[in-house]
């Protein structure tokens, strides 16, 4: 069986690089292990939003071109990172959710633990902050949680945001809804993660015809005339953006919702809007497989063997390699060594097993297996033993030479990355007229 | 005789992903899910087996939640073994009814016009819900009235003439209830030049016997299978079944979960669509005239499970003309004999709701399934005739 091209990983990347090749119009098949790191991130887009020296970056795209030579966007330059965000929006919107950033610029975003982080683009319920002065016309906020649900700490918020410089003078309401007065009706209450909490509040409050209407008036209650309303992000998975912003008509009220501890409904969201529409494209996504290894012939990937099909193997003229860092198992690690663990490629150097991490985990310094990752050429291919494969493309988490934590920018490399490499194919496919059926 | 001590529940990492996809969960709130219900469950069970759940009983055993988990965690798997080791099977005789597929077969098949016309009557189905719980609104399956193996008997001196033979493990469905997609199967691969053999004896491959905690009947059925996979594949390339939870089973679950080692034939047994896909792929495919269909397809939860969509899919874009779309991969709610039974009735009804919405917007001519439980419940709930896949290629052989 042949393919124009497979991707490895169903995260950020694999999904932006596979909706980029079916809507090219090519056979296409994404391969994924198990759900990526969405169903745990926040559910904005970080481009690039702190510097080497801590400092908040403004313009994202302006900043590129003061990153390290073997940064991934420094390959892409600041023109195809942007083109790339276009695209991700446009099939986002198409999608059924509008995500928005305010111009070049990046905006701040609240954290569930009261932190506030640079970000570009963002879901309608999450509400923007500006990045130079985030607390600018607010005066009071409340931080509300509905009571019992403990995967939301609102004193905890509280605190955080108080602990920046800017939030001084605003004043802090920290308030419960109680279970009963919105109707709820849970086996253990203290045992829901934000996932269940949102299939009660469908099951028993909303689908009610006075459910919307009891819900804002307990906001109201808890919240008085705060100037920002924070809430876990409890609500709803697929239209949560809806709701909020049929609350904030029912209230008056500003409203902002907060990712909680996974699973993230917000982040759950984007990954199936982005599912849905690949398959709306004609894309076949293969779920709960692994990649185990490939067969490659003259500096080229011919096909791959899978876990569930191992005596079968796929066939492709390219492939992209999107199965993210440590947390998904793109990458693995011993004492002694980095690997990738699908393919065995060649990583960015890892160095001595003691400099990898600081001895402090959150000291604020970042650490050295931040930036491990494969090493790619200009065109994002990597190498084994030292030679490029060149109809395989790395893209997202995988990646080496990057930090995206420390300089918040995750989101936007897996996106640039994965629209880079499906470009590529689509470019080479072109130039060729054989088809692959 | 299960595995007591296997602990890798633990590489959970608590992340609730399985519960995102567990289509139960999200239906009845009052299962706590994957999650609790597996490897959170199971450390305090290990612990203390009373702190055993009631709950558990909710679980189909979809297999949904091992697809999803970053971790690798087999969380179905895990509830399964959970609920037969501390007795949380009720095995009544409907579950006996439900789960002896073969047995009911047998017994059903050779009055299959008298036994299809009662089972269909109101009074005959109130009284199955009223004494065994077998809710009325369901349509129950019907009997063949000759048998998938009777009709092969004839045909089995055609087949010995091919050069190249498979082994086909009918199922009890195939044979007892509908043999249409075994017949289709046969003349596809005859069309490929490969004959069709059976076993000389087969068994239920026990899914429904695992499901309602027969697991005893289920092992005893396993090994007998793979005694006569040993001996019939002396003579033919492999094993191949059309129906995607005997699949799963034959290959997966029977050392997973029964603990029966099939390691010497697990490599030779061949879900159908994979067998012809890659046999399409060598260049072994027959001539196919066009086929101007559209229709809709649903995947089989236990085919996701097993790795078998893509093999599918393949076979499907195959057929000149036809136009395939693909519904969202969500759950149809039967899950064999779970939805059959009266309390789980409106939840098995609401999972599918999702699938039957989609199937009616459409508008397609056909629904194309590969799996007979699903077949029943879009049959029941939408306005369209489903079809297995095969159905559609020998349709199309010329
Ligand atoms: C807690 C957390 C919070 C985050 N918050 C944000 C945020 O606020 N903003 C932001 O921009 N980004 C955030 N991110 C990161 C972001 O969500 C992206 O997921 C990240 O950039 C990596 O994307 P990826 O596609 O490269 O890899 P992943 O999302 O890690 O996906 C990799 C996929 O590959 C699969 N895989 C691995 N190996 C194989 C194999 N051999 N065969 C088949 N499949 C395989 C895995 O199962 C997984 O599905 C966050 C991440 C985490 C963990
Ligand atoms: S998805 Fe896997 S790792 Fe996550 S909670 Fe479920 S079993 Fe644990
Ligand atoms: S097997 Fe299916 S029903 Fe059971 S816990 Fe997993 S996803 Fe839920």
């Amino acid at each position: 069986m042949k393919y124009n091209s497979i991707i490895i990983g169903g995260g950020l990347a694999g999904l932006t690089s596979a909706i980029r090749c079916a809507e090219a119009g090519l056979k296409t098949a994404l391969i994924s292990a198990g759900d990526s790191a969405l169903t745990f991130a926040s559910g904005s887009i970080d481009v690039l939003g702190i510097r080497q020296n801590n400092s908040l970056v403004q313009y994202p795209f302006e900043e590129i071109s003061h990153l390290p030579s073997g940064h991934p966007y420094q390959k892409l330059g600041a023109g195809q990172v942007k083109q790339s965000l276009h695209f991700f929006t446009g099939q986002m919107a198409k999608a059924g959710i509008q995500m928005s950033s305010h111009g070049q610029q990046n905006h701040s975003r609240l954290t569930a633990l009261g932190a506030i982080r640079p970000t570009w683009l963002s879901q309608p319920g999450t509400k923007a902050l500006s990045i130079a002065a985030p607390a600018a016309g607010l005066r009071r906020v409340a931080i509300i949680n509905i009571a019992g649900f403990r995967d939301f700490q609102p004193a905890l918020v509280a605190a955080g945001m108080k602990k920046h410089p800017e939030f001084a003078g605003v004043e802090f309401t920290v308030a419960d809804i109680n279970a009963e007065t919105v109707n709820i009706n849970a086996r253990n209450a203290y045992e829901l993660r934000s996932l269940e909490m949102a299939r009660l509040l469908k099951r028993d409050l909303f689908s009610q015809p006075k459910g919307l209407t009891i819900f804002a008036s307990a906001i109201q209650k808890a919240a008085g005339n705060a100037d920002l309303v924070v809430l876990p992000s409890v609500l709803a998975v697929e239209n949560g953006n809806e709701l909020i912003s049929q609350l904030e008509a029912h209230t008056g009220l500003h409203i902002c919702e907060l990712a909680t501890l996974p699973p993230s409904l917000p982040g759950m969201r984007m990954a199936n809007a982005l599912r849905q529409r690949y398959r709306e494209l004609g894309g076949l996504l293969l779920e709960g497989d692994e990649v185990l290894s490939g067969y490659f012939d003259n500096n080229k990937l011919n096909s791959i063997k899978t876990r569930l099909n191992p005596s079968m193997p796929l066939e492709a003229d390219h492939f992209i390699l999107a199965t993210g860092s440590f947390f998904s198992r793109g990458l693995d690690s011993n004492q002694s060594s980095l690997t990738d663990k699908t393919f065995n490629l060649d990583v960015v150097e890892a160095g001595q097993r003691e400099q990898w991490s600081n001895e402090r985990f959150l000291n604020g310094h970042q650490h050295g297996f931040s930036y491990f990752g494969i090493e790619t050429n200009e065109r994002f291919n990597p190498y084994q033993n030292g030679k490029a494969i060149t109809n395989l493309y790395c893209a997202g988490g995988v990646l080496g030479g990057f930090n995206p934590v420390a300089e918040a920018s995750a989101g936007g490399v897996a996106i640039s990355t994965g629209w880079f490499a499906a470009n590529q194919i689509i470019a080479q496919r072109s130039g060729s007229s054989g088809t692959a059926k | 005789m299960l595995n007591l001590i296997n602990t890798s529940f633990d590489n959970c990492i608590k992340c609730t992903v399985c519960t995102t996809r567990c289509p139960v969960a999200e239906a009845n709130p009052d299962y706590p899910g994957p999650k609790q219900a597996g490897p959170d469950g199971e450390r305090l069970r290990i612990k203390n087996p009373e702190l055993y759940d009631e709950a558990l009983k909710h679980c189909t055993n979809c297999k949904r939640c091992e697809v999803a988990c970053p971790s690798g965690v087999h969380v179905g798997t895990v509830i399964q073994l959970a609920k037969a080791k501390h007795g949380g099977f009720k095995k009544g005789p409907r579950e006996f009814m439900l789960s002896h597929t073969d047995l009911m077969g047998s017994l059903s098949s050779p009055a299959a016009p008298v036994v299809n016309t009662v089972t269909r009557l109101k009074p005959v189905k109130k009284l199955l819900d009223k004494t065994l719980g077998i809710d009325e609104r369901r349509t129950l399956p019907k009997y063949t009235g000759q048998t998938f193996r009777s009709w092969f008997n004839k045909q089995s001196g055609t087949q010995e003439q091919f050069k190249r033979k498979i082994s086909f493990f009918h199922g009890c469905f195939t044979n007892y209830n509908d043999p249409t997609v075994g017949k289709h199967l046969v003349s596809v691969l005859n069309a490929m030049n490969i004959g069709v053999s059976l076993m000389k004896k087969e068994k239920c491959c026990g899914v429904p016997l695992i499901a309602n905690g027969f697991f005893d009947k289920a092992r005893k059925n396993a090994e007998l299978n793979m005694n006569q996979f040993a001996r019939s594949l002396t003579e033919t390339e492999c094993v191949i079944a059309t129906e995607p939870s005997c699949t799963m089973t034959l290959r997966d679950e029977y050392p997973e979960v029964l603990d029966v080692d099939n390691s010497e034939v697990k490599d030779r047994i061949f879900f159908a669509s994979a067998f012809i896909a890659r046999e399409f792929a060598r260049g072994n495919q027959p001539d196919m005239k066009p086929v101007k269909l559209r229709v809709a397809y649903h995947s089989p939860c236990h085919l996701i499970k097993a790795g078998g969509v893509i093999h599918t899919m393949e076979l499907l874009n195959s057929i000149p003309g036809l136009e395939v779309i693909m519904l969202d991969q969500k759950c149809c709610g039967l899950s064999g004999t779970y939805g059959f039974k009266k309390e789980n009735y409106s939840t098995s009804q609401s999972i599918g709701q999702g699938i039957f919405d989609q199937i009616e917007a459409l508008g397609v001519d056909y629904v194309v399934t590969d799996c007979e439980s699903c077949k029943m419940q879009v049959e029941m709930n939408t306005g369209h005739t489903v079809l297995h896949p095969l159905t559609l290629l020998a349709q199309s052989l010329t």
